[in-house]
């Protein structure tokens, strides 16, 4: 290729304005000179009486003209040529008359020269067309090659001995070899690659589908193992005959690295879950035959204390009596505490059922049932409204009768009882309630006492109660991602809050 | 009847039974299995009179067939489905409840600990299924 070509596919890209007409005016300048050439030869050698030597030299200055300077030079040549040969080489001489003689040697002479011309600028154009093509499909190639040199995956193509042709910046990056180093070895040799199955049984599949990926194992120049996921493309030459392929890869050395943690991870999770499961089976009948087995001994006790009390009542003094009636104390203590625990370790093992819960609903629900409990007693209820929740209805309703009835239990002693429940905090994602007395409440030094397993703070012949209650209620509280705490003053009443978070699964 | 293992339980549910004087016309079966032979005129029972119990008072806790399977039985007999039943059990397991009701029980009571309580329960029990309740047909009527 001339050096101009290379030139025109910078002018493609950025055409420059200023030498365009200086050429242009090269181009009829060299017309005109040609023209002056050989019309002055053609002179020069008719002078020394040597013949017909015009018409070639004429049509050799069109021809070079037409060559080099384009379609507008071509036609001022022709048109110079034609008025040098009708002024000098036709009869008349030296006139613009042409003897009828002469008038087909002249026309034969100028349609020559015009074919010589037009021929020169087909070829001209041709030539042209066929310049800006290479230099198109030259910018192509090279953005597309500089396009494969942008990815950071790796890219090779090998021929069908496996040896390379083509290595991308992504390759000589990942696997640490130049292109120099790289074209020309063997990928075998060079990758030291472990495949996943048979080479035959890839091979096979490569050449029946074109296609072919899974993951391999490549050792790079550093000695390094990695795990590369590869996607092999067969391509084929005009005749189907597979000729090259082209090797993607990408570096999956550390998602399998994190892939076998997670699967340990899984596979430990499993084996707990299912020691888990089993725990819970076995708490799950132990806590049916509690509620079974341990009632009924305890209805037994109180049955034939109190039978006995009956039957007996003429024989028995004071004290006797007594006896058997704190055996009955006893043993519906123990009933009630039986149920108190079984319904905490409910809570528990229970699957929370979660629908929309109407908390103003549930709390009047809750303070019906409470209330026979007062007996006569002047309670001033206040029940704030309160919204709707995502929650499990019998849990939350449980929680709040718990809260309740020790909101009554503690306000005993007042002559007039203010109970007011009401909802302290409503967000989109939490809701804050309580429950709060005038009753005898608490000394917040214990206030971390109150929500444990059998812990109370007051004696049983005060206030009477399992300590399983707020114990209870905690644990609903909890298992709808909120807590629950108290703020009390020593014979100057107690508020219980509770907050409840948004589920997940709520709308 | 009274199907009940626990001879306890027994002389507590006929000594409230006796305050109305149902406790004599009680039949009292140890188990499942007892149960089920007099229901179906089976063994000791072959020659009882031919006629089914007013209603019949059912612990779930029973050696060899249990009151869930008795349940089941009386339920998908064609003779027996009419009995009314009444389980009668110390669990607030709701599994247990939910299981009953599913297999067509009449009524679930949970005994109560405090024998006043319990002697309540009992004795609306008897009142209810033996003297208020029209049995169906074919059943014991109390005289």
């Amino acid at each position: 290729m001339s050096p101009s070509g290379v030139d025109a596919s910078q002018r493609v890209v950025h055409p420059p304005s200023e030498p365009g007409w200086r050429r242009q005016v090269q181009s009829y300048g060299l017309a005109f000179v040609s023209v002056a050439a050989a019309l002055g030869a053609a002179l020069l050698i008719d002078h020394f009486h040597f013949r017909d030597a015009a018409v070639p030299l004429l049509l050799l200055a069109v021809a070079t003209t037409s060559w080099i300077g384009g379609t507008g030079p071509a036609a001022l040549s022709v048109a110079l040529s034609s008025l040098c040969f009708d002024y000098f080489f036709t009869q008349p001489f030296r006139s613009r008359y042409i003897v009828s003689r002469d008038l087909p040697y002249f026309t034969i002479f100028t349609l020559f020269a015009s074919l010589i011309s037009w021929f020169a600028a087909i070829r001209r154009r041709v030539e042209e067309e066929l310049r800006q093509t290479r230099d198109k499909l030259k910018v192509e190639v090279e953005e597309g090659a500089s396009l494969l040199d942008l990815t950071h995956d790796s890219i090779f193509v090998r021929d069908m001995d496996s040896v390379i042709s083509y290595w991308n910046r992504g390759a000589e990056e990942f696997y640490g070899w130049t292109r120099k180093e790289a074209m020309g070895k063997r990928t075998l040799d060079l990758l030291r690659t472990i495949f996943p199955k048979p080479f035959e049984e890839i091979r096979e599949e490569l050449i029946q589908t074109d296609r072919w990926e899974g993951e391999l194992t490549h050792t790079k120049a550093d000695g390094a193992q990695v795990i590369v996921a590869s996607r092999w493309s067969l391509r084929r030459d005009q005749e189907g005959r597979p000729v090259t392929i082209l090797e993607t890869g990408n570096d999956i050395t550390a998602r399998k690295h994190w892939e076998g943690q997670i699967q340990g991870l899984n596979r430990e999770l499993a084996q707990r879950s299912v020691a888990l499961e089993a725990g819970n089976k076995e708490l799950e009948a132990f806590a049916y035959s509690i509620s079974h087995d341990l009632r009924a001994p305890l209805r037994h006790m109180a049955g034939f204390a109190e039978l006995l009390r009956k039957n007996a009542a003429a024989s028995l003094d004071e004290k006797s009596t007594r006896y058997l009636t704190m055996i009955v104390e006893a043993a519906n203590r123990m009933g009630s505490l039986i149920d108190d625990l079984l319904a905490f370790s409910r809570i528990g093992r229970a699957e929370a059922r979660n629908s929309v819960v109407s908390l103003e609903q549930i709390t009047q629900e809750a303070v019906a049932e409470v209330r026979p409990d007062a007996g006569d007693r002047k309670i001033v209820w206040k029940i704030d409204p309160l919204p709707e929740w995502y929650g499990d209805r019998s849990m939350l309703r449980m929680a709040l009768v718990n809260l309740i009835s020790n909101a009554v239990k503690f306000t005993r002693t007042r002559p007039e009882a203010e109970i007011e429940i009401g909802c302290a905090e409503h967000q989109d994602d939490h809701v804050v309630l309580f429950v709060r007395d005038n009753g005898v409440g608490f000394d917040m030094k214990y206030s971390n006492k109150l929500f444990g397993v059998f812990q109370r703070l007051h004696a049983q012949e005060t206030f009477e109660g399992t300590g399983i209650g707020l114990a209870t209620v905690q644990r609903i509280v909890h298992r709808h991602g909120g807590r629950v705490w108290a703020e009390g003053i020593v014979d100057g009443g107690a508020t219980f809050y509770f907050s409840l978070s948004k589920i997940a699964g709520a709308n | 009847m009274l199907v009940e293992d626990d001879p306890k339980d027994v002389e507590l549910t006929l000594t409230a039974l006796d305050e109305y004087n149902l406790a004599n016309e009680v039949v009292v079966a140890g188990d499942g299995e007892q149960a089920l032979d007099y229901l179906h005129y089976r063994g000791n029972f072959m020659r009882r009179a031919r006629e089914n119990p007013a209603v019949l008072l059912l612990d779930l806790k029973l050696p060899k067939v249990n009151g869930l399977e008795v349940l089941k039985h009386i339920k998908s007999d064609e003779n027996l489905k009419m009995i009314p039943v009444v389980v009668l059990t110390s669990s607030h397991e709701e599994k247990d409840m939910v299981a009953s009701y599913k297999l067509g029980v009449n009524a679930y009571v949970v005994k109560p600990v405090d024998f006043h309580e319990f002697v309540n329960a009992i004795k609306e029990l008897g009142v209810f299924w033996a003297v208020i309740n029209e049995p169906p047909p074919g059943s014991v009527r109390k005289r």
